[in-house]
């Protein structure tokens, strides 16, 4: 029997080297690279926020006081005794672990610089354990609700300070303008058309709003004067925003939460407002910031106590606020050594500075901002229009059919096309020939959307292709135009992937430097930017040049800093088109 | 009647509270109103005005310091600095009028006043600062402590020597790793003319606008040599090793006192910044330009922060009066 079966009558056997080794291999080479972009951050972080400095009696303060009860917080959301074991056998068995072998390869092997077997066991061990236990905790309610609170306090003030920064460089007295007589007359009759079913208000709504911006641009010009900046944003932010909220919250029935919901924050934002000069803080972006974090946050309180499952997630900011109070008093108290970190409230806030102890990068940070805002409205305008031209209107044979595909060859070749080309196209193009000036950020934003727009145009259109034919047809069928069938069903099925195409392709425009530099894009700036057609500075140009000063101060701690702060604003960014991204898959 | 009577008087009250309440709003926001009339920048006190700079890489450290100064006075002036090389401002931006100064670590060119002057732009030379060009070698070779400027040309020169033991005998016989300028650069400029004159520089060499690379590249053997300007060194002076240079009068390491009493020669060099005369008719620009010209004696910025030479008090008054001249010139 056994002869039978090895000389070939049942299903014989195949080795399985090949296919282990191969898993093996696979998982390697995913291991190094994470490996190595690991160290690298982690090196970065260290030098950023000085963690070489820090002492072991502070990291304990904080993770006793920080990370501690946050852990025991997603512990208990999540509420299974496995899991509990599970992390504090890490937590417990990482600390020996890490402790003697780093201990063993100073010893023995090579001294590793600027880490010591906290920060090793902080990094290697506590970190990812935080991550999994964040990961965990956020798939019980408890958690969600604590997550969902503290994701619209963090967002709320991101998207405030974006806002605000956007109207260092746009004129508020045109969007002021353009909200009385524009939006806010075509968002009434929208909304009035909907209510009482009229379809004629509804769609007046589109020119009505259009006539009413090109009379604010107009009218700019010849009134003289205005409500303060203060009232402005209140009129055309803050109410509207507490009224969407109170909107929201009365929808779901009680009246006086919704005024609650509505108010409060309004009350308070505005109130800060008034005050915040009086405390140096800029009152217009207070305001805003207040207005955007306040009025979500109530409507989700409401939202969650209305639905009474999970409110004790509602203390994780408490939690958070009070380990970092505890924390820095236990800090005070007993005088424990506390790093001084690059990375504080004034390196965003300054200018750049000879001294690296002084060195900011707000201007630099907003030069940034704004480029990036303008290059995500342009580059999506422009490749989302080509790629649904593309996909959806040209044929797909004959003498058009070859003519796209030459096309369609070409935008894959654009893509691969070194940076600095782009730069000097922009310099010839924009800065000499249309005369948009040298380093403005108009310039810089035109240059950077022509730079990604053959990413953008490659991914919108493979996520235009990956919409089933089945659902244009069916459309078809019920006689719907192409028009509608693309605005109806294509681009609603197609959006989630286009956004992830934009947002690695944004991802790519705020770190380049090179077609900067040659557009003429200035190194250091010191005060922020207050028109478009200013000349900027964006954040990969000030640290490049940083990276270049005598004193190592800047070259390490300066610049590491710079690093954080690109990678934190790239981060904020991609989060909100992965909400964005999220939420229409959901819809779907 | 008593019904009629009370919608009156109800009427009355609401009409009358909201005339109160629309005189009190109108009063509340008469003190929230901003207005936008063309309030000319030309009587105020305060100047504003935005100043665009380009230019060397060298002088970009000592001009972000006495902007940086200048803007903490003056809040309304926005200044931008490019570090783009001397030659890559003068040919991409000042000669075609687009930025108000230009940095250079080298005297302009002909073919760059030639450009200027088809464009119309005129300008003036300002003396910034003093800067030793410095050169380097590793801290661990102890078999060298200075070159002559022979030996240093044939070291650099186009058709270089291959080994150390070719420049002098009691040298090492090991190759030499050259670390130095890339030809955009001022600095290259400087050290053809001043070091290699005919003899033209070698292209085997690392080359880099970044002195930080030629640090790196040079520190990490014990047989490269590089040159760079002196604030590097200034600023880490353990991590490389400066040589002293033989021009004829036995070795002298750079230092700011032997850059600014003109015994460290060839390699001393003066620094130059050139606002361009049509911008100095702006006041703001003419402001900062005087405002450069007397920081530039100012020990502790130009010395202690940045690692230049300040210039003399002698120099400083000539300079301001080329620039008062040109200034006059400019506003007529």
């Amino acid at each position: 029997m056994a002869t039978d079966n090895a000389t070939g009558g049942g299903f014989g056997e195949v080795s399985r080297l090949r296919g282990i080794a191969f898993e093996y291999l696979s998982l390697g080479a995913s291991v190094a690279g994470l490996v190595a972009l690991g160290v690298l951050l982690v090196y970065v972080a260290i030098d950023a926020f000085d963690l070489a400095n820090a002492s072991p009696e502070w990291l304990l303060t904080y993770f006793l006081t920080l990370v501690v009860p946050f852990l025991g917080f997603c512990l208990y959301s999540a509420g299974d005794p496995a899991i509990t074991r599970r992390a504090l056998g890490a937590l417990g068995g990482g600390l020996v672990a890490v402790a003697a072998l780093f201990t063993a390869i100073e010893a023995f092997v090579v001294d590793i610089p600027r880490l010591s077997w906290q920060l090793a066991y902080l990094f290697v061990v506590v970190a990812p354990v935080t991550g999994y236990l964040t990961y965990v905790g956020s798939r019980g309610r408890v958690g969600a609700v604590g997550f969902g609170l503290l994701g619209r306090l963090v967002g709320g003030v991101a998207v405030g300070l974006a806002v605000g920064t956007l109207f260092l460089v746009f004129d508020e007295l045109v969007w002021f303008l353009a909200y009385t007589l524009g939006v806010l007359p075509a968002a009434g009759l929208y909304a009035y058309g909907r209510w009482r079913d009229a379809d004629r208000a509804a769609s007046a709504a589109l020119p009505v709003g259009l006539v009413g911006v090109v009379a604010a641009v107009f009218l700019r010009g010849v009134i003289a004067t205005y409500p303060s900046d203060l009232i402005i944003y209140l009129w055309t932010l803050a109410v509207p925003i507490a009224a969407v909220g109170a909107l929201v919250v009365a929808g779901r029935g009680s009246r006086t939460a919704a005024a609650a919901a509505g108010g409060v924050p309004l009350a308070v934002a505005t109130a800060t407002g008034f005050l915040a000069g009086g405390l140096g803080v800029p009152g217009p972006t207070a305001l805003i910031v207040l207005a955007v974090t306040g009025v979500p946050t109530a409507v989700y309180v409401h939202r969650v106590i209305d639905g009474g499952e999970g409110v004790v997630g509602l203390g994780l900011p408490l939690l958070i606020a009070a380990g970092v109070i505890a924390g820095a008093l236990v800090v005070e108290a007993w005088g424990v050594p506390a790093p001084d970190p690059w990375l504080d409230v004034s390196y965003v806030t300054e200018a750049p500075s000879r001294t690296p102890e002084e060195a900011g990068l707000y201007p630099a940070i907003v030069g940034s901002v704004i480029i990036i805002a303008l290059v995500a409205v342009l580059s999506f305008v422009l490749g989302v229009g080509t790629s649904i031209f593309l996909e959806e209107y040209t044929a797909g044979s004959g003498l058009v059919g070859s003519l796209t595909r030459l096309l369609q060859v070409n935008i894959a070749n654009l893509a691969a096309i070194p940076s600095v080309v782009y730069g000097l196209l922009g310099l010839g193009l924009f800065a000499n020939l249309l005369g948009l000036g040298f380093g403005t950020a108009v310039t810089a934003s035109l240059t950077l959307s022509l730079l990604i727009l053959p990413i953008t145009i490659i991914s919108a259109q493979e996520a235009i292709r990956s919409v089933p034919d089945d659902l244009r047809r069916g459309s078809d069928a019920m006689g719907a135009t192409r028009w509608q069938t693309t605005k109806n069903v294509v681009l609603p099925e197609a959006f989630p992937g286009i956004l992830t195409g934009t947002i690695l392709a944004l991802g790519r425009a705020i770190g380049e430097t090179a077609p900067l530099i040659m557009i003429g894009a200035a190194t250091t700036v010191f005060s922020a930017p207050s028109s478009l057609f200013n000349r900027f500075s964006a954040m990969p140009m000030q640290i490049y040049a940083w990276a270049g000063f005598p004193q190592a101060e800047f070259r390490y701690g300066v610049v590491a800093a710079g690093v954080i702060t690109l990678l934190i604003i790239l981060i904020g960014m991609n989060g909100t088109a992965i909400l964005l991204r999220n939420r229409a898959e959901r819809g779907n | 009647m008593a019904a009629s009577h009370d919608a009156d008087t109800e009427g009355i009250t609401r009409r009358k509270s909201l005339a109160t309440l629309a005189g009190a709003g109108a009063l509340a926001l008469a003190g929230c109103t901003q207005s936008t009339g063309d309030g000319g920048d030309g009587g105020s006190d305060s100047l504003s005005g935005s100043i665009n700079i380009a230019g060397s890489s060298t002088v970009f450290p000592l001009m972000s310091a006495i902007a940086e100064d200048f803007a903490e006075d003056y809040p309304d002036v926005s200044i931008d600095i490019s570090s783009t090389g001397s030659g890559g401002g003068f040919s991409n931006f000042f000669c075609v009028g687009e930025t108000d100064f230009n940095n250079a670590s080298r005297p302009i060119q002909p073919e760059e006043e030639q450009l200027c002057s088809d464009n119309g732009v005129e300008y003036v030379e300002l003396v910034a600062a003093t800067d030793a060009l410095t050169v380097v070698v590793n801290p661990e070779a102890d078999w060298i402590d200075s070159l002559t400027t022979e030996e240093l040309a044939m070291i650099w020169e186009a058709d270089a020597v291959e080994t150390w033991d070719e420049v002098r005998d009691e040298f090492p016989n090991e190759e030499i790793n050259r670390f130095g300028a890339a030809d955009t650069s001022g600095t290259y400029d400087y050290f053809i003319e001043a070091i290699l004159g005919e003899r033209g520089h070698t292209s085997d060499y690392q080359a880099t606008e970044q002195d930080n690379t030629i640090a790196q590249g040079v520190s990490g053997s014990e047989y490269a040599i590089g040159y760079f300007g002196f604030s590097y060194y200034y600023q880490n002076p353990d991590q490389l090793k400066a040589l002293g240079i033989d021009d004829g009068d036995g070795p002298v390491e750079p230092s700011l006192e032997t850059a600014s009493n003109g015994e460290y020669t060839p390699l001393s060099r003066p620094l130059f910044t050139y606002p361009s005369i049509s911008s100095l008719g702006n006041e703001h620009v003419a402001e900062f330009a005087r405002y450069f010209v007397e920081q530039t004696t100012n020990e502790d910025l130009v010395a202690g922060d940045v690692g230049y030479v300040p210039a003399t008090e002698e120099i400083q008054e000539e300079q301001m009066q080329t620039l008062e001249d040109a200034i006059e010139q400019a506003q007529g």
